[in-house]
């Protein structure tokens, strides 16, 4: 069947534990990349945007010889909404619903990105429990995003049931999202200078009821997944992507660190609590689809150190900076003092103020590295509001990806560069 | 393949350990609930359908028509106008909000400096009619029933959450 190699040689070729060279990777790379019979004749298939492998609605044509695909070319915009066009007449405050809708997956992940943004715009000091409130909120969306992404990635390989245990789990950690939040997906939680409520009474039990019970969930799904031979023979040595392929199409999180590059954001520039949790960075090397299904495990597990190494030591004080020309006051303070409902009406009828610049922002959120770039004439609505989310680069990766890789390998590679087109599109 | 290989696929091991995680689960409690039949209650911070309370002193609303809610809006569906009534409060004549367009973010409830409009419990909203979507100032009053009784009591002096 094979022209060059048999089918399994990349599998072959892996050795457990063991750091492959990037020449070794380039080699294993080009190897899959064979695999098929080529007749010449290409037949073009439409795959998308309703497809449920397509994760929303993402649009590839497919060039195909055979079953090898020779040629992709993605389409995206159909869920195009035009957010940053809306950010412009809308002040900061109103922006944070709207970043909600980006990453509908890691809704508070988006809200925090923006809101570190406009704090770095507006020089913002954020008091420390409210860094530390949004960096437990962080860690559980990234934990609900993985665990949504794991059930999604091994159902489009064909394992219904897997769906549904993945799902049962999310169901806890949105629990607590409503708990803390009021919403169980579309959160607008962060506020310019905090976060907009205190951790409720019971929160600190349950949360950590659910993060003692995550890892066992997750040694579960290891069980099931990680051992199973016909997903080693999906997943292993295929869609390999190296590091320098990484740098070149922009893809980050979780895709990058399987090729073996130990970025992280949350490391290499910290933001919120970071600096003061204690968490190692998930790193695999064979840049494949199997070695960013284990980052992703490993992420899940060192999310929950992080939750609790911070309900373990969560700050007194204010979760909201009294900042009164940035910030919104306290729903308390406005039904009893004058000058916080002046605020408040100040904050609603005119905005928060911001100075003339520009900066940029980036911060590691579940899919990789998310920037925003605010450009602000000074007043309350900003000029130009740019999003570089994750999806939009992972998606652009695809031909990439997948080119020369057999037909039935796409969707598997598709979902583990971990794409959300309400991201991409925007 | 070698010979264990063989032996694996002969003797079905890989599904019989499939099966015996599903096996667990007869023994598992069941997570999900009968929905119609049985409803599961929302925390008390979930954001439901709006509701504006009563002034249990005046027996009117306790909106005085500032249209905070309405300029904070994100996606603008609260249409107010105000009016003065004899005794010379200000208070809403009309208060629309279109469901429809709401996207549960819960700012009106958070700016309101009389603590009148709050998001509430109610989650049911799928209609037959696209007209129950506006809710008029009655339709309002109407859902205090399931406003959260703890988070926002409702007698006379109190000002609500805090």
């Amino acid at each position: 069947m094979a022209t060059s190699a048999p089918p399994s040689a990349s599998v072959e070729a892996r050795v457990e534990g063991r750091r492959p060279t990037l020449e070794e990777l380039k080699e294993r790379k080009a190897r899959s990349r064979q695999r098929g019979q080529r007749t010449g004749e290409l037949m073009t298939l439409s795959l998308g945007p309703q497809h449920p492998s397509t994760h929303g609605v993402y649009r590839a044509e497919l060039d195909l010889d055979g079953e090898v695909i020779v040629a992709v070319r993605p389409e995206i915009g159909n869920l195009h909404r035009g957010v940053e066009k809306l950010c412009e007449h809308r002040t900061y405050h109103q922006i944070i619903p709207l970043t909600d809708r980006l990453d509908y997956l890691s809704a508070f992940a988006m809200n925090h990105g923006f809101c570190e943004a406009v704090e770095k715009l507006m020089g913002v000091e954020v008091p420390p429990r409210g860094r530390y409130i949004r960096t437990i909120a962080h860690e559980l969306c990234r934990i609900a995003n993985h665990i949504m992404w794991l059930g999604i990635h091994v159902m489009d390989l064909g394992t219904q049931t897997f769906f549904c245990i993945t799902f049962r789990d999310r169901e806890y950690i949105l629990d607590l999202f409503e708990m803390l939040t009021g919403a169980r997906l579309t959160h607008s939680f962060a506020r310019i200078g905090g976060v907009a409520k205190d951790l409720p009474d019971d929160f600190d039990y349950r949360c950590r009821k659910v993060i003692d019970f995550i890892p066992k969930r997750v040694a579960e799904y290891e069980r099931i997944i990680k051992y199973n031979r016909i997903y080693h023979k999906r997943t292993k040595g295929v869609g390999i992507f190296t590091a320098e392929d990484c740098y070149a199409w922009r893809v980050t999180g979780p895709a990058l660190r399987a090729a073996g590059v130990a970025r992280d954001l949350r490391k290499d520039e910290p933001y919120a609590a970071y600096d003061e949790v204690e968490f190692e960075v998930a790193v695999e090397y064979n840049a494949d689809v199997y070695d960013r299904f284990l980052v992703r495990m490993k992420e899940i597990r060192e999310s929950c150190k992080i939750i609790r190494q911070c309900l373990d030591r969560l700050p007194g004080g204010p979760f909201l900076a009294r900042d009164a020309a940035h910030s919104l006051p306290l729903k308390k303070d406005v039904l009893r003092s004058a000058p916080a409902m002046i605020q408040d009406f100040y904050h609603v009828f005119h905005g928060p103020h911001a100075p003339k610049g520009e900066v940029y922002r980036a911060i590691e959120v579940p899919k990789g590295e998310m920037g925003v770039y605010i450009r602000s004439e000074g007043g309350p609505r900003p000029t130009r509001v740019r999003f570089t989310t994750p999806s939009f680069y992972h998606g652009q990766a695809v031909p990439a990806l997948c080119e020369g890789e057999m037909i039935a390998d796409f969707v598997a590679i598709f979902a583990s560069v971990d794409v959300v087109l309400g991201d991409c599109d925007r | 393949m070698g010979l264990l290989d063989i032996v694996k696929k002969a003797a079905f091991v890989d599904i019989l350990r499939g099966m015996s995680v599903t096996g667990t689960y007869f023994a598992v409690d069941k997570v999900t609930v009968e929905y119609p039949k049985e409803k599961l209650q929302p925390y008390p911070r979930f954001r439901g359908a709006q509701a504006l309370l009563t002034d249990p002193a005046t027996g009117d609303t306790k909106c005085v028509a500032c249209m905070l809610c309405a300029t904070m809006c994100p996606s603008q569906c609260i249409y107010i106008v105000g009016e003065q009534t004899p005794d010379g409060r200000s208070r809403p004549a009309r208060f629309d909000l279109d469901l429809s367009r709401c996207v549960f973010c819960g700012f009106c409830e958070e700016v309101c400096p009389e603590a009148a409009i709050v998001m509430t419990q109610r989650y049911e909203l799928a209609t037959y009619d696209k007209s129950d979507f506006l809710l008029t100032k009655e339709k309002l009053l109407a859902n205090q029933a399931w406003v959260h009784k703890e988070l926002h009591r409702l007698e006379p002096n109190d000002r609500g959450e805090g």
